[in-house]
């Protein structure tokens, strides 16, 4: 059994906190290397067995660096090939991407339009790295399934993101007949996939998140600490130390119940998009402080500020938006408090 | 695996006594002072009978010896039931026991420990009008001298903010010995009569027509040696002592508190038709998740002192994130009541969340302001857990 902090001492190793966004298929190699692919896969299906704890310790690793390779997707394909009960050739996969081969799912909608022949027309949002992608994990009006990115019908489509630290592609389908035999779930047993996928999918975010905004605040502390005006560091001044308090507050307080969640086995789809919302607007918050506190150097490419604050941003949309998350947890809740 | 399962035994055993024992109709019942203090002093005599009211004290003491996680057991059970706080008698056992239990004398401990648990209501004589935040500028001055063939400090000054001073026996009082040195070293920590001649209580009309607190004058109040705590000079350190002595519980309880009190809000959304407005429902989805994430803060700070992994600043976290969450509660429902909440209630004593919103949300203001206030703690979490500079020292006005 792999202790935890050998996972994160080891992960921090191979990504130093001074390389941001370092070189995104070297990073997927090493990746792949270390194991990192196949850590949620049970043992008996030759992976490492580990829980979420272990894939969110380093998913917030990897959040730290503004990694570039696109391990959450990865993990939230993986898993959902290996939800699927009816897949059969679900083995051949599981052992292909523990290889480093790569299948995301997508992060953002997909809107499809079924035609009379049985082909599907229409756009699958938020894929990353399609580039490098052999299939991608879809939500079709049918149910779950494998789109292989050479198939007919299929092409991807680069959106350009103001991140920089990601490329993100749609995936457009023109007249692509689904192959039943890569079907992961049907209508009826979509459902409960989304129910395996979406928690993964929050503890993943919300830890790409978090560790993105404790890296911005150690940048930020250090900063002020360095920088000096009126004869005296920046970080003397009460109205600014304060503010970084205050950054520290609201990571400490999304960290908490990130790892309560990570934890809590009998947590519902809802609390696990609170914890995400949380999260993200946490790390918004923070990365849009980093850039004030920074000052002029903040506003310039040269320094490493706007790459949290874009990662920040486009965090907050993927697997729900805050307002929906916020409007659902409260419609909950009301009606629990009958 | 047993350690756990004692726990839950523990938590069993708990709810038992709740169910049969807690008080239903507190709120009533405290709708003037003197019916608060009845109802905190009954409650008090039960739970130290059923040994759940001095968990954190030594095993000696019937109900003492039990370890943090015991302690947080109960206190999560005694939330979860909505039981009263134990306010009045705070001091007393959290303060006024550790102070004795840490730095008092044998013969201190003997006579004031046993008398605690009778009932015994203690307050603190601290915070000056000049010294708030920079608690160590106390001016009260204590003078050693003779008198009627004795040995006494002979005290004057005043202290103020100090809880529920009015219903006090005793004080925990820090005077000033001297004047030379840092201003830290000439402090003296006494223990006080409230009965002495020369000890007069006024209370402070909050804002919300409470009276949490009271000022203390001192004039000419004469404290035989004996009831020096430590040595003379020596106070600052003892006060160390005191402020740290309340482990964490009390907000994790607070925190319970305020996400059972959530249902206030709900009931409240849906008495003023508001179940189908997104933008409410929203604010309330935003309500619920913060209240969530600040039981789930205050539950692992508790848990990493547990485990002895606390770090410096954790407790300035835990309790700016806890008031400003009571702070967003009571106004959310402040909101929701409209020009109704304007019109005034009659308050109930010894409770955060009680609906009446504009008391609440007045009463909110005592956690970003008492207990070291929130800019002390954004101080505590920027200087000693970011390791960021002070300012300077020595300004001269």
């Amino acid at each position: 059994m792999i202790e935890l902090n050998e996972l994160v001492d080891a992960a921090q190793k191979a990504f130093p906190a001074d390389k941001l966004s370092s070189d995104r298929d070297a990073s997927w190699q090493l990746m792949a290397e270390m194991g990192w692919l196949m850590i949620r896969v049970p043992e008996e299906d030759g992976g490492l067995g580990l829980g979420r704890e272990a894939s969110a310790a380093i998913h917030y690793e990897m959040g730290r660096v503004l990694t570039s390779a696109p391990l959450m997707p990865a993990q939230l394909g993986l898993q959902a090939i290996m939800a699927s009960g009816t897949f059969a050739d679900r083995a051949d996969w599981i052992e292909r991407i523990c290889g480093g081969e790569y299948v995301p799912l997508h992060l953002l909608a997909a809107l499809l339009t079924p035609t009379d022949d049985g082909t599907l027309n229409g756009t699958i949002s938020g894929v990353f790295e399609a580039d490098m992608a052999s299939a991608v994990v879809a939500s079709l009006p049918h149910g779950y399934a494998l789109i292989p990115l050479d198939a007919e019908g299929v092409s991807i489509v680069e959106r350009p993101i103001w991140d920089q630290s990601r490329r993100m592609f749609d995936v457009v389908l023109d007249g692509y007949r689904p192959d039943p035999a890569l079907e992961l779930a049907d209508v009826k047993a979509s459902p409960a996939m989304h129910d395996v996928l979406a928690p993964e999918a929050h503890i993943a975010i919300a830890a790409d998140c978090l560790g993105g905004a404790s890296a911005a605040l150690d940048l930020t502390v250090e900063y002020m600490k360095m920088r000096k005006q009126f004869d005296r560091p920046i970080a003397m001044f009460q109205a600014l130390k304060h503010r970084a308090a205050d950054m520290k507050t609201r990571i400490a307080v999304a960290e908490a119940l990130l790892w309560n969640r990570v934890h809590d086995d009998d947590a519902d789809i809802i609390e696990f998009g609170a914890m995400k919302t949380l999260a993200a607007e946490a790390y918004a918050f923070v990365t849009e402080e980093m850039i004030q506190l920074h000052g002029g150097i903040g506003l310039t490419e040269e320094h490493q500020s706007h790459l949290f604050m874009k990662r920040a941003m486009l965090n907050l949309h993927l697997a729900g938006e805050p307002d929906l998350w916020k409007e659902r947890i409260g419609r909950e809740a009301l009606a629990a408090m009958r | 695996m047993t350690e756990n399962a004692d726990l839950e035994a523990l938590r069993a055993e708990v709810r038992r006594f709740l169910e049969a024992e807690k008080p239903h109709d507190w709120r009533d019942a405290s709708r003037t002072q003197e019916d608060f203090v009845k109802t905190q002093r009954d409650w008090f005599a039960k739970l130290v009978e059923a040994g759940y009211a001095i968990p954190h004290w030594p095993a000696a003491f019937p109900g003492g010896g039990r370890s943090l996680a015991e302690q947080k057991v109960i206190y999560e059970e005694l939330a979860k039931a909505d039981c009263p706080r134990l306010l009045l008698s705070f001091v007393s056992t959290y303060h006024a026991f550790a102070t004795l239990h840490e730095c008092a004398s044998d013969e201190q401990r003997a006579k004031y420990l046993p008398r605690i648990l009778e009932g015994e209501t203690w307050c603190q004589g601290f915070s000056e009008p000049g010294a708030g935040s920079d608690l160590a500028a106390i001016k009260t001055k204590a003078v050693r001298e003779t008198r009627g063939g004795r040995e006494v400090y002979v005290v004057n000054g005043q202290k103020v903010w100090s809880t529920m001073a009015q219903f006090a026996d005793m004080c925990l009082l820090l005077v000033r010995t001297s004047s030379d040195g840092p201003k830290q070293a000439g402090i003296t920590y006494l223990l006080m009569d409230m009965k002495s001649p020369g000890v007069s209580v006024s209370p402070i009309h909050q804002i919300q027509g409470d009276e949490e607190f009271a000022e203390i004058f001192l004039d000419n109040v004469e404290i035989p040696v004996e009831q020096r705590v430590g040595e003379e000079g020596k106070g600052w350190a003892v006060a160390q002592a005191t402020l740290a002595s309340e482990r964490g519980l009390t907000l994790m309880e607070l925190s319970y508190r305020m996400r059972g009190a959530l249902g206030r809000v709900a009931k409240l959304i849906r008495e003023y038709g508001r179940e189908d407005d997104q933008g409410m429902l929203r604010d309330f989805g935003e309500l619920v998740a913060e209240v969530d994430a600040v039981c789930a803060t205050a539950d692992r700070f508790l848990d990493n002192r547990i485990k002895g992994i606390e770090r410096i600043g954790d407790a300035s976290i835990v309790k700016n994130a806890y008031s400003r969450a009571l702070r967003a509660y009571s106004k959310l429902g402040l909101r929701i009541g409209g020009v109704g909440e304007q019109y005034v209630a009659p308050i109930t004593f010894g409770d955060l969340n009680t609906g009446n919103w504009m008391a609440d949300f007045m009463n909110s203001y005592a956690w970003t302001i008492a207990g070291g206030s929130e800019e002390v703690q954004r101080n505590i979490i920027a200087e000693r857990m970011l390791e960021m500079p002070r300012e300077p020292k020595n300004w001269v006005l």
